[in-house]
């Protein structure tokens, strides 16, 4: 499964659910859930651009 | 105890968060959100799904790793899910698999997201709600 569709995925289910528990009105909760998604999927994308600047180290060891 | 120390004790509010820690947002559905009991387990179902489809791994106490214990508990937060999966399925996850980050970190959130829901519905019960 594609890593981005995940990370959509991720990112819509935390912000149906913090609207929902958040927030009254759908107006409202469409708002938040419009600002946690994007804020979440933007930031991620801009972080992992950012780490292109950190050398790649060994592989994490598998717990 | 006294009379009056006894009315105050919030035995509704406790057995509505008990039920909502083990069946996630059946809490939310008792107090007549049904709504928002509907949405929150559909978000619920979905995370903790996916998080066992991509064979991510669901936390137990490791000796010698004072985090894993803390993890273990956020995992656990999901209630009836964790245990039927750990116990009833003997599901472990697979470090190897090419999901695992991803489903450990779905599961993990799935916990953490139904111990926010026990609060909310410890709020309602006690009549501390509806702000928003």
């Amino acid at each position: 499964m594609s890593h981005l569709l995940l990370m959509a995925v991720y990112a819509a289910l935390i912000g149906v659910f913090f609207s929902l528990l958040w927030r009254r009105g759908r107006r409202e909760q469409t708002r938040l859930f419009g600002q946690i998604f994007l804020g979440m999927m933007i930031g991620a994308i801009l972080l992992g651009w950012l780490m292109y600047f950190f050398p790649t180290g060994p592989a994490a060891p598998i717990p | 105890m006294t009379e009056a120390a006894k009315s105050s004790f919030p035995t509704r509010a406790l057995l509505l968060a008990a039920l909502a820690w083990i069946l996630p947002s059946f809490g939310h559905f008792l107090l007549g959100k049904r709504l928002r009991a509907l949405g929150f387990a559909l978000v619920m179902l979905t995370a903790f799904g996916l998080g066992l489809r991509l064979e991510g791994n669901l936390y137990r106490p490791v000796a010698g790793q004072p985090l894993s214990y803390l993890a273990t508990l956020g995992a656990m937060g999901v209630g009836a899910p964790y245990f039927i999966a750990r116990y009833g399925a003997g599901y472990r996850g697979t470090p190897e698999a090419q999901g695992f980050e991803y489903g450990t970190v779905f599961l993990l959130s799935a916990g953490l997201m139904n111990l926010l829901l026990v609060l909310d519905v410890w709020d309602i019960a006690n009549g501390r709600e509806e702000k928003a």
